[in-house]
């Protein structure tokens, strides 16, 4: 086991200025300790013996260590109908907007971004299909993207704790889900088929544009971890991703309007929202 | 409902699939899957099947494709009835659909109440 290491005040500048290049995440001395932690974690896994060697391991990224770090970093805190007045918004507002100028049988894709482990793109699909009517009339594309590999890799096989389920009332969950031992729950096959999974992360420009466009994103709780020149990054890539007159779904404790003037504020019964202008296709 | 009737799905969105299935097994009805027509034609010789919904626009063999190719068939498969679903409205479509032999076609979005009414009726289930 590695020593719990305390970095030196260099040490700790060194590695969040590679974390931000690496990811545009900002760590600041407030988060000392909860980096340290995600540090030791990984010096144990890699059996590192001091903080000099393993940042060296880091930077070369050796046995593709520089993701690793990352997933050990991100937080992957999350549940079904998590801020299900969004959900509701988009079924009662939002996707009868964009419905408007679509043929019938026309494509919607929606984008989860971070996704996590699929809580969020599992219960967009989950609310479509119980509140929506015209669920089987339009083509439903449900992407969810994260930066955390291992996370999608949770997210692809669909099994889920007491935990993720803990807002969901007994009837969904034995609608969707099949119980199994340990307190676990797997999501129906078909639910789980309904949403692809990607690798990507929203500051890099590259890997976003070739998502492609969508009708709405959803970028809940992950703006608040970036600087305001990554924010800024990130939501100017989210605009490219969105179709004109497409909408962007923040957390509720974060305005889209003190990071760019790109998008119009849109105020609903159950959310505000925020909208790419434009005439939709 | 006394002997459990068996409905084949046949439609490439796993949504729809799951949206269909979710009003027909609460409602008695053993529900299986096909992602499009090759798959469909490929596994009802070795199922019974009661009923079958079918999309049009499917990858690989459309919902028409096939039901042409089953009402060909030479075996009792060929007289299965068949409920055609499709976003589409024109006349045009109705008719490409009582062409490749279907029973019936309902425009999309079809209603649970809908799809429960027109499965009861074409699997001989008393209402």
């Amino acid at each position: 086991m590695a020593e719990f290491p305390v970095l030196t005040e260099e040490e700790f500048r060194r590695l969040c200025e590679y974390l931000y290049r690496r990811s545009g995440m900002i760590f600041t001395e407030a988060k000392r300790y909860y980096v340290e932690r995600r540090v030791h974690e990984r010096m144990s896994a890699t059996a590192s013996k001091s903080f000099t060697g393993y940042f060296a391991r880091l930077r070369i990224n050796a046995q593709n260590e520089s993701e690793h770090f990352v997933n050990a970093l991100t937080v992957n805190e999350t549940y079904f109908y998590r801020e299900d007045h969004q959900l509701k918004c988009l079924s009662t507002d939002i996707l009868g907007e964009r419905i408007r100028n679509k043929r019938k049988g026309g494509m919607i894709r929606i984008w989860s971004v971070p996704c996590s482990t699929g809580e969020e793109p599992f219960s967009v699909a989950m609310w479509l299909l119980e509140n929506w009517p015209l669920v089987d009339e339009y083509e439903i594309e449900i992407v969810g993207s994260d930066i955390d590999t291992k996370a999608l890799e949770q997210a692809n096989e669909g099994i889920f704790g007491k935990r993720a389920l803990m807002r969901l009332s007994p009837y969904l969950i034995g609608k969707y889900f099949s119980a199994m031992p340990g307190e676990r729950w797997s999501i129906l096959d078909d639910l789980r088929h309904s949403v692809h999974f990607s690798r990507v992360n929203i500051v890099e420009p590259n890997e976003t544009r070739i998502q492609g466009h969508f009708d709405v994103i959803f970028c809940r709780n992950v703006l608040i971890y970036f600087d305001d020149a990554s924010r800024r990054i990130a939501a100017e890539n989210l605009y490219e991703n969105l179709l004109p007159g497409g909408f962007i779904c923040l957390g509720h404790t974060e305005s889209m309007s003190r990071i760019s003037p790109l998008f119009e504020v849109r105020r609903f019964a159950d959310a505000i929202v925020y909208q790419r202008p434009g005439e939709s296709d | 409902m006394g002997v459990q009737k068996t409905i084949l799905v046949v439609d490439d969105a796993s949504l729809v699939r799951l949206y269909y299935r979710s009003t027909l097994e609460p409602a008695g009805y053993r529900v299986e899957e096909a992602l499009n027509g090759i798959e469909a034609l490929e596994r009802l010789p070795i199922m019974a099947v009661d009923l079958l919904i079918v999309d049009v626009n499917m990858p690989q063999m459309d919902g028409f494709t096939f039901l042409s190719k089953l009402r060909a068939n030479e075996s009792t498969l060929a007289s299965i009835p068949a409920l055609i679903t499709s976003t589409e409205s024109g006349e045009r479509d109705f008719e490409a659909a009582r062409a490749a032999g279907a029973n019936f076609y309902l425009v999309k979005p079809v209603e649970p109440e809908m799809l429960l009414e027109f499965a009861a009726m074409l699997c001989g289930v008393p209402q």
